[in-house]
Protein backbone atom coordinates (compact mmCIF):
# COMPACT_ATOMS: atom_id res chain seq x y z
CA UNK A 1 0.00 0.00 0.00
CA UNK A 2 2.90 2.17 0.91
CA UNK A 3 4.86 3.77 -1.80
CA UNK A 4 7.60 2.00 -2.75
CA UNK A 5 9.82 5.07 -3.21
CA UNK A 6 9.85 6.56 -0.27
CA UNK A 7 9.39 3.65 1.94
CA UNK A 8 12.48 4.55 4.05
CA UNK A 9 10.39 7.63 5.29
CA UNK A 10 7.24 5.75 6.52
CA UNK A 11 7.71 4.31 9.75
CA UNK A 12 5.32 2.65 12.42
CA UNK A 13 3.85 5.48 14.59
CA UNK A 14 5.14 5.15 18.74
CA UNK A 15 1.83 3.39 19.10
CA UNK A 16 2.00 4.38 22.98
CA UNK A 17 1.20 8.08 22.01
CA UNK A 18 -2.45 7.61 20.76
CA UNK A 19 -5.39 5.94 23.42
CA UNK A 20 -7.37 4.77 20.67
CA UNK A 21 -4.69 3.36 18.37
CA UNK A 22 -3.43 -0.03 18.38
CA UNK A 23 -1.93 -2.38 16.17
CA UNK A 24 0.91 -1.67 13.61
CA UNK A 25 1.16 0.58 10.81
CA UNK A 26 0.06 -1.85 8.41
CA UNK A 27 -3.16 -2.82 9.94
CA UNK A 28 -5.08 -0.04 9.11
CA UNK A 29 -3.30 0.83 5.79
CA UNK A 30 -4.81 -2.27 4.66
CA UNK A 31 -8.02 -1.54 5.47
CA UNK A 32 -7.71 2.06 3.35
CA UNK A 33 -7.88 2.65 -0.36
CA UNK A 34 -4.89 4.07 -1.77
CA UNK A 35 -6.54 7.45 -3.10
CA UNK A 36 -4.62 10.98 -3.49
CA UNK A 37 -6.15 12.03 0.23
CA UNK A 38 -5.21 8.93 1.82
CA UNK A 39 -1.75 9.25 0.09
CA UNK A 40 -1.47 12.80 1.33
CA UNK A 41 -2.66 11.88 4.81
CA UNK A 42 0.07 9.01 5.14
CA UNK A 43 2.59 11.23 3.98
CA UNK A 44 1.74 14.46 6.77
CA UNK A 45 1.63 11.50 9.25
CA UNK A 46 5.10 10.31 8.29
CA UNK A 47 6.44 14.22 8.34
CA UNK A 48 4.45 14.38 11.80
CA UNK A 49 6.72 11.57 12.94
CA UNK A 50 9.90 12.67 11.30
CA UNK A 51 9.45 16.35 12.78
CA UNK A 52 6.81 16.84 15.19
CA UNK A 53 5.21 20.42 15.74
CA UNK A 54 6.18 22.37 19.56
CA UNK A 55 3.61 21.14 22.25
CA UNK A 56 1.76 19.15 19.46
CA UNK A 57 1.18 15.41 18.49
CA UNK A 58 -1.59 13.75 16.50
CA UNK A 59 -2.15 10.25 14.37
CA UNK A 60 -5.17 8.36 13.52
CA UNK A 61 -7.48 6.90 16.06
CA UNK A 62 -8.03 3.25 14.92
CA UNK A 63 -8.10 1.75 11.47
CA UNK A 64 -9.36 4.77 9.92
CA UNK A 65 -6.51 6.77 8.01
CA UNK A 66 -9.25 9.82 8.06
CA UNK A 67 -10.04 10.18 11.39
CA UNK A 68 -7.48 11.23 13.58
CA UNK A 69 -6.51 12.22 17.36
CA UNK A 70 -4.87 15.18 18.54
CA UNK A 71 -3.32 16.56 21.57
CA UNK A 72 -2.05 19.89 22.24
CA UNK A 73 -0.13 20.95 25.40
CA UNK A 74 -0.85 24.37 27.05
CA UNK A 75 2.16 26.48 26.21
CA UNK A 76 4.06 27.74 29.07
CA UNK A 77 3.50 31.03 30.24
CA UNK A 78 -0.44 31.43 28.99
CA UNK A 79 -3.31 30.49 31.10
CA UNK A 80 -3.48 27.14 29.40
CA UNK A 81 -0.05 26.32 31.13
CA UNK A 82 0.20 22.59 31.66
CA UNK A 83 -3.43 21.35 30.12
CA UNK A 84 -3.71 18.79 27.91
CA UNK A 85 -6.32 19.40 25.48
CA UNK A 86 -7.66 16.86 22.96
CA UNK A 87 -8.79 17.47 19.41
CA UNK A 88 -10.90 15.50 17.17
CA UNK A 89 -9.65 15.16 13.40
CA UNK A 90 -11.58 14.44 10.38
CA UNK A 91 -10.14 14.59 7.11
CA UNK A 92 -12.66 14.99 3.85
CA UNK A 93 -12.45 12.73 1.42
CA UNK A 94 -11.21 15.03 -1.08
CA UNK A 95 -9.09 16.16 1.36
CA UNK A 96 -6.51 18.24 0.91
CA UNK A 97 -8.63 20.82 -1.39
CA UNK A 98 -11.25 20.93 1.53
CA UNK A 99 -10.07 21.49 4.98
CA UNK A 100 -10.26 19.07 7.78
CA UNK A 101 -12.74 19.10 10.82
CA UNK A 102 -11.28 19.91 13.98
CA UNK A 103 -13.05 19.87 17.20
CA UNK A 104 -12.07 20.57 20.95
CA UNK A 105 -12.77 16.87 22.88
CA UNK A 106 -11.84 19.02 25.99
CA UNK A 107 -13.27 21.97 27.62
CA UNK A 108 -11.34 25.25 27.26
CA UNK A 109 -11.89 28.30 28.06
CA UNK A 110 -11.25 30.63 24.65
CA UNK A 111 -12.51 32.64 22.64
CA UNK A 112 -11.67 31.11 19.62
CA UNK A 113 -13.43 27.85 20.30
CA UNK A 114 -17.10 27.39 20.91
CA UNK A 115 -19.18 25.61 23.90
CA UNK A 116 -19.11 22.49 21.60
CA UNK A 117 -15.89 22.57 20.84
CA UNK A 118 -16.06 24.36 17.19
CA UNK A 119 -13.10 26.47 15.97
CA UNK A 120 -13.33 29.91 14.83
CA UNK A 121 -9.88 29.55 12.89
CA UNK A 122 -10.55 31.20 9.35
CA UNK A 123 -7.80 28.84 7.93
CA UNK A 124 -10.25 25.99 8.71
CA UNK A 125 -12.73 27.90 6.66
CA UNK A 126 -12.59 30.58 4.12
CA UNK A 127 -8.83 30.59 4.29
CA UNK A 128 -8.06 27.09 3.59
CA UNK A 129 -5.57 25.91 1.31
CA UNK A 130 -4.21 22.66 0.24
CA UNK A 131 -0.73 23.85 0.82
CA UNK A 132 -1.82 23.81 4.46
CA UNK A 133 -1.13 20.69 6.31
CA UNK A 134 -2.28 19.13 9.60
CA UNK A 135 1.33 20.39 11.39
CA UNK A 136 0.35 23.61 10.30
CA UNK A 137 -2.77 23.73 11.24
CA UNK A 138 -1.96 22.67 14.78
CA UNK A 139 1.02 25.25 15.04
CA UNK A 140 -1.95 27.89 14.45
CA UNK A 141 -4.24 25.98 17.19
CA UNK A 142 -0.68 26.65 19.05
CA UNK A 143 -0.83 30.01 18.12
CA UNK A 144 -4.18 31.44 19.14
CA UNK A 145 -3.14 30.27 22.98
CA UNK A 146 -0.13 32.14 22.89
CA UNK A 147 -2.42 35.10 21.36
CA UNK A 148 -6.24 34.82 21.00
CA UNK A 149 -8.22 36.54 18.02
CA UNK A 150 -10.92 38.39 19.80
CA UNK A 151 -11.96 40.25 16.47
CA UNK A 152 -12.94 36.57 14.99
CA UNK A 153 -14.73 35.15 17.86
CA UNK A 154 -16.75 32.21 18.53
CA UNK A 155 -18.01 33.31 22.13
CA UNK A 156 -17.74 37.15 21.80
CA UNK A 157 -19.07 37.17 25.24
CA UNK A 158 -15.15 35.78 26.20
CA UNK A 159 -13.45 37.64 23.76
CA UNK A 160 -14.89 40.86 24.82
CA UNK A 161 -13.46 40.13 28.19
CA UNK A 162 -9.89 39.27 26.72
CA UNK A 163 -9.85 42.79 25.28
CA UNK A 164 -11.67 44.62 27.92
CA UNK A 165 -10.07 42.63 31.41
CA UNK A 166 -7.20 40.39 30.52
CA UNK A 167 -6.79 39.56 33.86
CA UNK A 168 -9.80 38.12 34.79
CA UNK A 169 -9.55 36.38 31.27
CA UNK A 170 -6.76 34.77 32.07
CA UNK A 171 -7.54 33.70 35.57
CA UNK A 172 -10.84 32.17 34.22
CA UNK A 173 -8.87 30.28 31.74
CA UNK A 174 -6.60 29.31 34.28
CA UNK A 175 -9.67 28.17 36.23
CA UNK A 176 -10.73 25.70 33.18
CA UNK A 177 -7.61 24.17 32.78
CA UNK A 178 -7.06 22.98 36.05
CA UNK A 179 -10.37 21.44 35.76
CA UNK A 180 -10.86 19.62 32.37
CA UNK A 181 -7.61 19.48 31.47
CA UNK A 182 -5.64 18.43 33.91
CA UNK B 1 46.93 -8.29 -72.67
CA UNK B 2 49.61 -5.78 -71.59
CA UNK B 3 52.11 -7.16 -74.40
CA UNK B 4 48.92 -6.47 -76.94
CA UNK B 5 49.90 -2.82 -76.22
CA UNK B 6 51.48 -1.73 -79.27
CA UNK B 7 52.68 1.61 -77.46
CA UNK B 8 55.32 0.73 -75.77
CA UNK B 9 59.22 1.58 -74.81
CA UNK B 10 61.61 -1.38 -75.76
CA UNK B 11 63.17 -2.68 -72.60
CA UNK B 12 66.71 -2.29 -74.36
CA UNK B 13 68.61 -0.76 -70.67
CA UNK B 14 66.82 2.66 -70.57
CA UNK B 15 66.10 2.82 -67.15
CA UNK B 16 63.65 5.58 -67.26
CA UNK B 17 61.24 3.50 -69.96
CA UNK B 18 61.28 0.27 -68.34
CA UNK B 19 61.14 -0.85 -64.15
CA UNK B 20 61.91 -3.79 -63.66
CA UNK B 21 60.16 -5.69 -60.51
CA UNK B 22 59.27 -9.02 -58.58
CA UNK B 23 56.18 -10.14 -58.86
CA UNK B 24 54.58 -13.84 -57.68
CA UNK B 25 58.38 -14.71 -58.53
CA UNK B 26 58.38 -13.85 -61.92
CA UNK B 27 59.94 -11.01 -63.42
CA UNK B 28 57.55 -8.69 -64.16
CA UNK B 29 58.52 -5.37 -66.04
CA UNK B 30 56.08 -2.56 -66.50
CA UNK B 31 56.55 -0.49 -69.26
CA UNK B 32 55.24 2.98 -69.36
CA UNK B 33 54.59 4.82 -72.96
CA UNK B 34 56.36 8.14 -74.07
CA UNK B 35 53.75 9.87 -74.46
CA UNK B 36 52.05 9.03 -71.73
CA UNK B 37 55.15 9.97 -69.35
CA UNK B 38 55.46 13.52 -71.52
CA UNK B 39 51.52 13.48 -70.39
CA UNK B 40 52.30 12.28 -66.91
CA UNK B 41 54.99 15.93 -66.92
CA UNK B 42 52.86 18.17 -68.11
CA UNK B 43 51.08 17.14 -65.16
CA UNK B 44 53.69 17.50 -62.83
CA UNK B 45 53.95 13.43 -62.09
CA UNK B 46 57.87 12.69 -61.87
CA UNK B 47 59.24 9.13 -62.12
CA UNK B 48 59.06 8.32 -58.48
CA UNK B 49 54.99 9.06 -58.25
CA UNK B 50 54.88 6.94 -61.89
CA UNK B 51 56.11 4.07 -60.26
CA UNK B 52 54.23 4.23 -57.28
CA UNK B 53 51.00 4.43 -59.48
CA UNK B 54 51.83 1.58 -61.57
CA UNK B 55 51.55 -0.49 -58.43
CA UNK B 56 49.14 0.88 -57.57
CA UNK B 57 47.47 -0.78 -60.93
CA UNK B 58 48.82 -3.65 -60.31
CA UNK B 59 47.47 -4.08 -56.65
CA UNK B 60 44.56 -3.79 -58.02
CA UNK B 61 42.66 -6.95 -57.88
CA UNK B 62 42.87 -8.93 -61.64
CA UNK B 63 39.09 -8.90 -63.56
CA UNK B 64 40.69 -9.92 -66.74
CA UNK B 65 38.62 -13.43 -65.85
CA UNK B 66 35.55 -11.75 -65.98
CA UNK B 67 36.21 -9.46 -69.18
CA UNK B 68 37.96 -12.53 -71.10
CA UNK B 69 33.93 -13.77 -69.69
CA UNK B 70 32.40 -11.34 -71.19
CA UNK B 71 34.86 -11.20 -74.11
CA UNK B 72 33.76 -14.95 -74.81
CA UNK B 73 30.22 -14.06 -74.62
CA UNK B 74 30.85 -11.41 -77.22
CA UNK B 75 32.45 -13.93 -79.75
CA UNK B 76 29.81 -16.72 -78.96
CA UNK B 77 26.71 -14.08 -78.74
CA UNK B 78 28.34 -13.25 -82.48
CA UNK B 79 28.26 -17.12 -83.63
CA UNK B 80 25.33 -18.27 -81.84
CA UNK B 81 22.90 -15.54 -80.45
CA UNK B 82 19.87 -18.24 -79.62
CA UNK B 83 21.70 -19.74 -76.68
CA UNK B 84 21.55 -16.43 -74.38
CA UNK B 85 17.62 -16.02 -75.62
CA UNK B 86 17.04 -19.68 -74.64
CA UNK B 87 18.31 -18.28 -71.43
CA UNK B 88 16.42 -15.96 -71.03
CA UNK B 89 13.72 -17.95 -71.75
CA UNK B 90 14.34 -20.12 -68.62
CA UNK B 91 14.86 -17.25 -66.71
CA UNK B 92 11.44 -16.27 -67.76
CA UNK B 93 9.91 -19.50 -67.07
CA UNK B 94 11.26 -19.92 -63.75
CA UNK B 95 10.49 -16.32 -62.39
CA UNK B 96 6.06 -17.38 -61.46
CA UNK B 97 7.35 -19.94 -59.46
CA UNK B 98 10.39 -18.34 -58.10
CA UNK B 99 9.11 -15.28 -56.94
CA UNK B 100 6.42 -15.59 -54.39
CA UNK B 101 8.88 -18.56 -52.66
CA UNK B 102 11.44 -16.45 -52.25
CA UNK B 103 9.25 -14.03 -50.81
CA UNK B 104 8.00 -15.95 -48.38
CA UNK B 105 11.00 -16.95 -47.07
CA UNK B 106 13.05 -13.59 -47.45
CA UNK B 107 10.24 -11.71 -45.63
CA UNK B 108 10.65 -14.04 -42.56
CA UNK B 109 14.18 -14.02 -42.43
CA UNK B 110 13.88 -10.26 -42.58
CA UNK B 111 11.71 -10.22 -39.63
CA UNK B 112 13.40 -12.35 -37.44
CA UNK B 113 16.90 -10.18 -38.17
CA UNK B 114 14.50 -7.01 -37.31
CA UNK B 115 13.39 -8.59 -34.34
CA UNK B 116 17.00 -9.45 -33.26
CA UNK B 117 17.96 -5.79 -34.18
CA UNK B 118 15.35 -4.75 -31.95
CA UNK B 119 15.84 -6.97 -29.31
CA UNK B 120 20.02 -6.29 -29.43
CA UNK B 121 18.63 -2.38 -29.14
CA UNK B 122 16.67 -2.58 -26.57
CA UNK B 123 19.44 -4.33 -24.96
CA UNK B 124 21.68 -1.63 -25.08
CA UNK B 125 19.47 0.93 -24.31
CA UNK B 126 18.72 -0.87 -20.97
CA UNK B 127 22.33 -1.55 -20.15
CA UNK B 128 22.51 2.33 -20.81
CA UNK B 129 19.68 3.37 -19.21
CA UNK B 130 21.12 1.21 -15.89
CA UNK B 131 24.47 3.01 -16.23
CA UNK B 132 22.79 6.74 -16.05
CA UNK B 133 20.64 5.04 -13.18
CA UNK B 134 23.95 3.76 -11.81
CA UNK B 135 25.48 7.42 -12.38
CA UNK B 136 22.33 9.09 -10.78
CA UNK B 137 22.68 7.15 -7.82
CA UNK B 138 26.11 8.04 -7.59
CA UNK B 139 25.65 11.71 -7.73
CA UNK B 140 22.85 11.46 -5.19
CA UNK B 141 25.23 10.15 -3.07
CA UNK B 142 27.47 12.47 -3.63
CA UNK B 143 24.97 15.43 -3.01
CA UNK B 144 23.35 13.17 -0.18
CA UNK B 145 24.22 16.34 2.58
CA UNK B 146 21.48 18.53 0.49
CA UNK B 147 19.65 16.03 -0.94
CA UNK B 148 16.71 16.04 1.71
CA UNK B 149 16.31 19.38 1.60
CA UNK B 150 15.99 19.02 -2.34
CA UNK B 151 13.51 17.07 -1.70
CA UNK B 152 11.61 19.49 0.65
CA UNK B 153 11.96 22.20 -1.95
CA UNK B 154 10.47 20.44 -5.01
CA UNK B 155 7.90 18.53 -3.35
CA UNK B 156 4.60 19.65 -4.25
CA UNK B 157 2.35 21.25 -1.50
CA UNK B 158 -0.59 19.51 -2.22
CA UNK B 159 0.16 15.92 -2.69
CA UNK B 160 3.80 16.32 -0.21
CA UNK B 161 5.04 14.06 -3.03
CA UNK B 162 8.04 15.00 -5.26
CA UNK B 163 6.19 17.39 -7.94
CA UNK B 164 5.19 15.65 -11.32
CA UNK B 165 5.00 17.64 -14.14
CA UNK B 166 5.77 20.97 -12.38
CA UNK B 167 4.05 23.82 -13.07
CA UNK B 168 4.44 27.22 -12.05
CA UNK B 169 2.13 29.91 -10.97
CA UNK B 170 2.30 33.68 -11.82
CA UNK B 171 3.56 34.26 -8.52
CA UNK B 172 6.17 31.65 -8.84
CA UNK B 173 4.93 28.59 -6.93
CA UNK B 174 5.03 24.99 -7.83
CA UNK B 175 3.05 22.55 -8.07
CA UNK B 176 2.03 19.45 -9.91
CA UNK B 177 0.00 19.79 -12.85
CA UNK B 178 -2.52 17.62 -11.63
CA UNK B 179 -2.40 19.16 -8.13
CA UNK B 180 -2.81 22.92 -8.92
CA UNK B 181 -5.56 22.31 -11.98
CA UNK B 182 -8.01 20.21 -8.90
CA UNK B 183 -6.83 22.79 -6.38
CA UNK B 184 -7.89 25.54 -8.66
CA UNK B 185 -11.21 23.59 -9.64
CA UNK B 186 -12.04 22.72 -6.12
CA UNK B 187 -10.57 25.53 -3.71
CA UNK B 188 -10.49 28.40 -6.34
CA UNK B 189 -7.97 30.42 -8.53
CA UNK B 190 -5.99 31.21 -6.25
CA UNK B 191 -1.96 30.10 -5.24
CA UNK B 192 -2.64 27.32 -2.61
CA UNK B 193 0.58 28.93 -0.90
CA UNK B 194 0.07 32.59 -1.16
CA UNK B 195 -3.29 33.29 -2.35
CA UNK B 196 -2.47 35.44 -4.89
CA UNK B 197 -4.98 34.72 -7.75
CA UNK B 198 -3.58 32.64 -10.63
CA UNK B 199 -4.42 33.92 -13.96
CA UNK B 200 -6.22 32.50 -16.72
CA UNK B 201 -5.30 28.82 -17.67
CA UNK B 202 -1.17 29.44 -17.82
CA UNK B 203 -1.14 27.22 -14.91
CA UNK B 204 -1.53 24.01 -16.90
CA UNK B 205 1.73 24.43 -18.89
CA UNK B 206 4.71 22.26 -17.06
CA UNK B 207 7.76 24.42 -16.39
CA UNK B 208 10.13 22.38 -18.68
CA UNK B 209 13.38 23.11 -16.43
CA UNK B 210 12.26 22.33 -13.08
CA UNK B 211 10.43 19.18 -14.53
CA UNK B 212 13.81 17.82 -16.23
CA UNK B 213 15.85 19.13 -12.80
CA UNK B 214 13.22 16.95 -10.74
CA UNK B 215 13.82 13.79 -13.30
CA UNK B 216 17.48 14.36 -12.94
CA UNK B 217 17.67 14.22 -8.99
CA UNK B 218 14.61 11.82 -8.10
CA UNK B 219 14.61 9.19 -10.74
CA UNK B 220 13.49 6.45 -8.75
CA UNK B 221 9.88 8.75 -7.15
CA UNK B 222 9.26 10.22 -10.74
CA UNK B 223 9.30 6.51 -11.81
CA UNK B 224 6.81 5.03 -9.12
CA UNK B 225 4.74 8.06 -9.90
CA UNK B 226 4.60 7.54 -13.08
CA UNK B 227 3.45 3.77 -13.07
CA UNK B 228 1.21 4.54 -10.49
CA UNK B 229 -0.43 6.73 -12.59
CA UNK B 230 -0.36 4.87 -15.70
CA UNK B 231 -1.84 2.26 -13.61
CA UNK B 232 -5.01 4.23 -12.27
CA UNK B 233 -5.35 5.26 -15.86
CA UNK B 234 -5.89 2.95 -18.85
CA UNK B 235 -3.13 2.17 -20.15
CA UNK B 236 -1.28 5.03 -22.02
CA UNK B 237 1.47 5.07 -24.37
CA UNK B 238 3.89 7.12 -22.91
CA UNK B 239 7.91 6.67 -23.33
CA UNK B 240 9.00 4.21 -21.54
CA UNK B 241 6.61 1.90 -22.37
CA UNK B 242 6.92 2.37 -26.02
CA UNK B 243 9.69 -0.42 -26.30
CA UNK B 244 7.46 -3.06 -24.47
CA UNK B 245 4.45 -2.03 -26.89
CA UNK B 246 6.85 -2.72 -30.09
CA UNK B 247 8.24 -6.52 -28.68
CA UNK B 248 4.22 -6.82 -28.19
CA UNK B 249 3.57 -5.82 -31.75
CA UNK B 250 6.09 -8.39 -33.00
CA UNK B 251 4.47 -11.16 -30.58
CA UNK B 252 1.22 -9.97 -32.42
CA UNK B 253 2.82 -10.72 -35.73
CA UNK B 254 4.66 -13.97 -34.70
CA UNK B 255 0.93 -14.80 -33.12
CA UNK B 256 -0.94 -13.67 -36.66
CA UNK B 257 1.63 -15.63 -38.86
CA UNK B 258 0.87 -18.66 -36.69
CA UNK B 259 -2.76 -18.15 -36.79
CA UNK B 260 -2.88 -17.89 -40.37
CA UNK B 261 -1.67 -21.16 -40.49
CA UNK B 262 -3.56 -22.81 -37.97
CA UNK B 263 -6.56 -20.96 -39.98
CA UNK B 264 -5.41 -22.80 -43.17
CA UNK B 265 -5.73 -26.16 -41.29
CA UNK B 266 -9.00 -25.21 -40.52
CA UNK B 267 -10.12 -24.35 -43.68
CA UNK B 268 -8.59 -27.31 -45.10
CA UNK B 269 -10.71 -29.74 -42.65
CA UNK B 270 -14.20 -27.55 -43.09
CA UNK B 271 -13.64 -27.82 -46.79
CA UNK B 272 -13.44 -31.47 -46.54
CA UNK B 273 -16.42 -32.14 -44.29
CA UNK B 274 -18.36 -30.02 -46.72
CA UNK B 275 -17.36 -32.46 -49.38
CA UNK B 276 -18.25 -35.40 -47.53
CA UNK B 277 -22.00 -33.47 -47.42
CA UNK B 278 -21.91 -32.48 -51.11
CA UNK B 279 -22.81 -28.87 -50.57
CA UNK B 280 -21.51 -26.33 -52.52
CA UNK B 281 -19.16 -28.21 -54.86
CA UNK B 282 -17.99 -25.49 -57.05
CA UNK B 283 -16.61 -22.92 -54.44
CA UNK B 284 -15.39 -25.26 -52.62
CA UNK B 285 -13.33 -26.53 -55.97
CA UNK B 286 -12.92 -22.73 -56.18
CA UNK B 287 -11.52 -22.27 -52.71
CA UNK B 288 -9.43 -25.54 -53.17
CA UNK B 289 -7.75 -24.27 -55.94
CA UNK B 290 -6.32 -20.95 -53.88
CA UNK B 291 -5.59 -23.57 -50.86
CA UNK B 292 -3.81 -26.09 -53.32
CA UNK B 293 -1.62 -22.92 -54.83
CA UNK B 294 -0.87 -21.78 -51.28
CA UNK B 295 0.12 -25.27 -50.09
CA UNK B 296 2.51 -25.33 -52.94
CA UNK B 297 3.77 -21.80 -52.13
CA UNK B 298 4.34 -23.29 -48.57
CA UNK B 299 5.97 -26.61 -50.21
CA UNK B 300 8.20 -23.97 -51.95
CA UNK B 301 9.10 -22.61 -49.31
CA UNK B 302 10.06 -25.11 -47.44
CA UNK B 303 12.34 -26.37 -49.79
CA UNK B 304 14.22 -23.62 -50.58
CA UNK B 305 13.87 -22.66 -46.78
CA UNK B 306 15.40 -25.94 -45.95
CA UNK B 307 18.71 -25.16 -48.51
CA UNK B 308 18.84 -22.03 -47.66
CA UNK B 309 19.28 -22.77 -43.92
CA UNK B 310 21.39 -25.57 -44.69
CA UNK B 311 23.70 -23.20 -46.65
CA UNK B 312 23.92 -20.62 -43.75
CA UNK B 313 23.88 -23.36 -40.92
CA UNK B 314 21.49 -20.63 -38.91
CA UNK B 315 18.19 -22.17 -38.27
CA UNK B 316 16.83 -20.81 -35.14
CA UNK B 317 14.07 -22.12 -33.28
CA UNK B 318 10.83 -20.32 -34.97
CA UNK B 319 12.63 -21.49 -38.49
CA UNK B 320 11.95 -24.80 -37.50
CA UNK B 321 8.57 -24.34 -35.93
CA UNK B 322 7.85 -22.87 -38.85
CA UNK B 323 9.00 -25.81 -40.76
CA UNK B 324 7.01 -27.87 -38.62
CA UNK B 325 4.12 -26.29 -39.31
CA UNK B 326 4.55 -26.67 -43.00
CA UNK B 327 5.06 -30.01 -42.50
CA UNK B 328 1.95 -30.52 -40.96
CA UNK B 329 -0.06 -28.82 -43.50
CA UNK B 330 1.19 -31.00 -46.09
CA UNK B 331 -0.07 -34.23 -43.94
CA UNK B 332 -3.44 -32.58 -43.23
CA UNK B 333 -3.35 -31.68 -47.00
CA UNK B 334 -2.36 -36.08 -47.93
CA UNK B 335 -5.44 -36.71 -45.31
CA UNK B 336 -7.64 -34.55 -47.21
CA UNK B 337 -7.16 -36.05 -50.57
CA UNK B 338 -7.69 -39.61 -49.22
CA UNK B 339 -11.04 -38.81 -47.58
CA UNK B 340 -11.90 -37.36 -51.49
CA UNK B 341 -10.86 -40.24 -52.77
Amino acid sequence: MMTPGGSGRFKPLPTAMYAGYSGTASSWVAKTSVSASGKRIQREMAELNVDPPLDCSAGPKGDNLYHWIATIIGPLGTAYEGGIFFLDIVFPSDYPFKPPKLLFKTRIYHCNVDTAGNLSVDILRDSWSPALTITKVLQAIRSIFLKPEPYNPALPMIARLYLSDREKHDEVAKEWTLRFAK
Amino acid sequence: MVNETPLRVTGDGSKEGSIAREKNGEKAEIFISPRFKSAAAMAGWDEEDLIIASFVVDDTPERSSSKRRRRSNLLFKSTSPSSSSSRRRQRVKQSPIRLPVIDLDEVIRHEEEKSAEKKRETKTETKEEKKVLEEKKNSTSVVLPCIDKLRDELSCAICLEICFEPSTTTCGHSFCKKCLRSASDKCGRKCPKCRQLIGNGRYCTVNTVLWNTIQLLFPKEVETQRAAASSAKSPSPRNHQNQRVRSRNNRDQERLQREDLSRLFVSNEDRSERRRRGASVRLDQDGDAAFAMRLQRQEFASAFGVTATNATSSSSSSASTLLLARANLRAMASRAVRRQG
